[in-house]
């Protein structure tokens, strides 16, 4: 079974508790340095199943082992992760699967319903030659219509035009093990041509720029649009485990400088919310724990006002009870203010 | 019932790995043997791993309580087919008073600190702070960057609660007279079962500053090391590292700038800011003394991360390695240093040494590619020579990385048979079936294997 990358790992363990299945179960089989010795030593873990591929691991790892190319070589999405997944491409789709799920006896969907209690119609939007492409990532056109309204809002009120394209990334397809459809997905994006391609999923930002996408991220965009808006509140920031891989969460919170937020840090920001893409709706056990984790650490920082920038994180965190905004929803605020 | 059902009743269904699922504890972070653990079994608390214990004991099995499973000298290797015990989950804190905290053994030596109050610290700081255990710390006598000033794990553990082979719980502490508790420091898990600590919490000094100086060679590099204590000073660490392991580091995540020098010393100094002062001024002149030269650095917490990332930065250039661990005294460094580098070249092995300076504790690291059998046999002749070459000036076979089942053969060299029987009837008497990690670090089992036989006896 090996794939040739798992030789690099000496070990040495350093990655355990940077993990979030390792610190809620402490069992090797559900730790990094498992996962990739079950590879080595060919062995079909339950491990390859519950990680979360939330990749904090690589960058806990001193080695250099590129752990995100050796679980998506061994990982088989099921039969029902494929379909979520090919329903994940087609939001408006999805949206009306969901909408009649409702009375649909699949247990996925009734799982799916739990999570999403109210899924929503993506958003859809163009104009003419626009200068911004909006890309909200699939969960968030169906779970957060609201936040892309809000970006919308904000970008206009900048005197920018906007369109809106909806669709998936291909992450969720990638972390899986769908790896050559998540490269179908990304490569349509590579040739999103006339304007910048601006991402709301930061999650997403990242997949995509690792694949070589010229994309940003929604905060970084609106730093160079930020003049005298102004949010005067107390909260906290939730780092997505795959933006604070390539370092966005400095754009966001630079944005909330600019705004005059008083920011309230929470112990280890990029520590998994449980998510885990569509983890929670696989494997609730140990999700439920690390959101406990997560949520502990939130309740320690004082503010129940969280920031987070991809939706998968934002639901978790609403579901434990927090108040959770993204940057445009912030950024939208400021707009009626200017207006009245 | 079966065992592993009996197992399953006591600690519940997940918390038992069997199947090939049970091989993911094959080795730790010494991985040139491969064991095969007959199960795995993760007690969640105290109460179920004395239950578990018990029954492993009342049935005779033979076991191995791991804690995360890095030790260096394969100390948790099931070579003879053992039962493993996990008690990674055993993570509590149970109490803070004063300067003492009380843990499980399965915190990861990172938590004390964390969950002191912020002005103590818990002093003993091996590199694998982050992930390494207080059970397997205490087992191992972990040392680490602060050794120099404040001790070793031994002089940071109060009490312990031990389950002993009889299945009796007991609490020891120091006494004045043939005390129990410290033959468990270091004792790799062969007495009995460390369940519970008590460790002592450090003030945090009021000042602390970071000096690193490079030196043209390592003779110098050790000159200086020997000059600074000569002088007075006692740092609160005195790591060195030589060109090969900087070249390493600088391949790896943990690059922090280090230019391509002989040798990098890195220099921590602590207490009140004029006492601080005092000592800057005092290892300065060392340093001039021995043709060192000061280097400035933009952030200072990257040249120490380089250190305490070098052993895995060794991933970079080769998937596995040998890690030695013998102490010289210090005056001796030079020499040593030099003859490593000899014996490097007369055995055709690449070495790296990156190390405990200030209490002579070497570490050469020696590259060996897994796949090659004839490669890890070159390795552990290099390292057989360099273990001689220590204890001929008067050092010991290992510092702090323990015996394990890497180290055994050097036992008989470094104590003599009549302190190695000694010893054994110490072994006896707590261990008498001999269930609790057979084969480390008294030895005395038959090699299966080639590794093992290369390991275990002088060819
Ligand atoms: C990259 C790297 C860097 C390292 N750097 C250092 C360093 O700077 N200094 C240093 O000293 N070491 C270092 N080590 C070695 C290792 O981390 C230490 O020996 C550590 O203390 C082992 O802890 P562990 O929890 O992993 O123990 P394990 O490897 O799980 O076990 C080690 C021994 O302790 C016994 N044991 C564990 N828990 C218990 C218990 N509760 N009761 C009884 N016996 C028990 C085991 O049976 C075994 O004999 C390093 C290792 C790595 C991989
Ligand atoms: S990706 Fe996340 S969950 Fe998976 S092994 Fe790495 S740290 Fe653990
Ligand atoms: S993945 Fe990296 S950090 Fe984890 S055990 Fe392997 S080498 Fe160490």
């Amino acid at each position: 079974m090996g794939v040739g990358l798992e030789d690099s790992c000496v070990h040495c363990g350093f990655c355990l508790e940077a993990c979030p299945t390792y610190v809620v179960t402490r069992s090797e089989v559900h730790s990094p340095r498992g996962r990739i010795t079950a590879v080595k030593l060919d062995v079909d873990s339950q491990g390859f199943d519950t990680c979360m591929f939330c990749r904090r691991c690589e960058l806990a790892c001193p080695s250099g082992v590129e752990y995100a190319r050796i679980i998506t070589k061994v990982r088989r999405a099921t039969p029902e992760k494929i379909l979520m997944n090919s329903l994940l491409e087609r939001p408006r789709l999805a949206w009306r699967v969901l909408k009649a799920g409702k009375s649909l006896n699949s247990g996925l969907i009734q799982r799916v319903r739990l999570s999403l209690r109210d899924p929503q119609e993506p958003l859809e939007y163009r104009e003419e030659s626009p200068e911004v492409i909006l890309f909200p990532g699939c969960l968030t056109s169906l779970a957060y219509r609201r936040t892309v309204e809000n970006a919308l809002k904000f970008l206009k009120a900048k005197g920018l035009r906007v369109s809106v394209l909806n669709g998936c990334c291909g992450l969720a397809h990638r972390s899986e093990g769908q790896v050559e459809r998540a490269q179908e997905l990304v490569r349509r994006l590579t040739n999103v041509k006339g304007g910048t391609l601006v991402s709301l999923s930061s999650n997403c930002t990242a997949h995509m720029r690792e694949s070589g996408v010229q994309v940003l991220d929604f905060s970084e965009y609106v730093l160079g649009l930020l003049g005298q808006e102004r949010v005067e509140l107390s909260l906290t920031v939730h780092d997505p485990c795959h933006a604070n891989m390539i370092g966005l969460g400095k754009a966001t919170r630079e944005v909330l400088r600019k705004l005059g937020v008083n920011l309230v840090e929470m112990e280890e920001p990029s520590f998994e919310c449980g998510a885990g893409g569509g983890y929670f709706l696989f494997h609730p056990q140990i999700a439920e724990n690390v959101m406990e984790l997560k949520a502990e650490k939130i309740r320690r920082s004082g503010t129940n006002l969280v920031v987070s920038t991809n939706p998968s994180c934002s639901l978790v965190l609403s579901f434990k009870g927090f108040q959770v905004v993204h940057l445009a929803d912030l950024l939208a605020q400021t707009v009626t203010k200017s207006l009245e | 019932m079966r065992l592993e059902e009996h197992l399953r009743k006591i600690v519940g269904e997940p918390w038992v790995i069997s199947g090939k699922e049970r091989k993911l504890y094959a080795y730790d972070g010494f991985t040139a043997v491969e064991g095969d653990p007959e199960l795995v079994v993760l007690p969640g608390n105290e109460e179920e791993a004395v239950k578990v214990i018990r029954l492993l004991l009342e049935r005779g099995v033979k076991f191995i309580v791991r804690g995360s499973g890095t030790s260096l000298s394969g100390a948790t290797v099931p070579v003879g087919g053992e039962v493993i015990v996990g008690l990674s989950r055993l993570n509590r804190v149970y109490s803070l008073e004063g300067y003492e905290m009380e843990v499980g053994p399965g915190i990861a030596n990172v938590m004390v600190t964390k969950n002191a109050p912020p002005h103590l610290f818990y002093a003993p700081d091996p590199s694998s702070y982050v992930v390494s255990s207080i059970g397997g710390n205490i087992s191992h006598d972990s040392g680490g960057v602060h050794v120099v000033k404040y001790g070793t794990t031994f002089n940071s553990v109060i009490s312990l609660r031990v389950v002993l082979s009889n299945g009796e719980v007991e609490d020891l502490s120091y006494g004045p007279f043939l005390s129990a508790l410290p033959i468990f420091v270091g004792s790799e898990g062969t007495l009995g079962i460390i369940l519970r600590v008590r460790l002592r919490l450090y003030p945090r000094p009021k000042t602390r500053r970071s000096l690193f100086a490079v030196f043209p060679d390592v003779r110098s590099a050790g000159e200086a090391v020997v000059g600074i204590f000569k002088r007075g000073v006692i740092p609160s660490a005195l790591e060195m590292m030589d060109r090969n392991s900087i070249k390493v580091v600088e391949m790896s995540r943990y690059r922090a700038g280090i230019p391509d020098v002989g040798a990098l010393l890195l220099i921590e100094l602590d207490g009140d800011e004029e006492e601080v002062e005092e000592q800057e001024e005092i290892v300065n002149g060392v340093l001039t003394d021995t043709g060192g030269a000061r280097l400035s650095v933009a952030d200072e917490g990257k040249v120490w991360n380089a250190r305490k990332g070098a052993f895995p930065a060794m991933g970079v250039i080769s998937p596995a390695y040998l890690t030695l661990d013998c102490n010289v005294p210090r005056r001796a460094l030079p020499e040593v240093l030099e003859e490593v580098s000899r014996i490097a070249k007369r055995r055709g092995v690449f070495i790296a040494n990156v190390f405990h300076a200030g209490d002579g504790n070497l570490h050469p690291l020696i590259p060996y590619d897994p796949s090659s059998p004839e490669s890890l046999f070159r390795a552990i002749q290099a390292s057989n020579e360099i273990v001689k070459e220590a204890l001929r000036v008067g050092g010991v076979p290992s510092g702090e990385h323990g015996i394990g089942i890497e180290k055994v053969k050097f036992m008989g060299l470094y104590h003599g048979e009549a302190e190695m029987r000694v010893m054994r009837r110490i072994k006896d008497s707590f261990d008498p079936r001999g269930l609790m990690n057979p084969c480390k670090l008294l030895g005395g089992c038959e090699p299966k294997t080639e590794v093992t036989r290369w390991l275990w006896e002088w060819d």
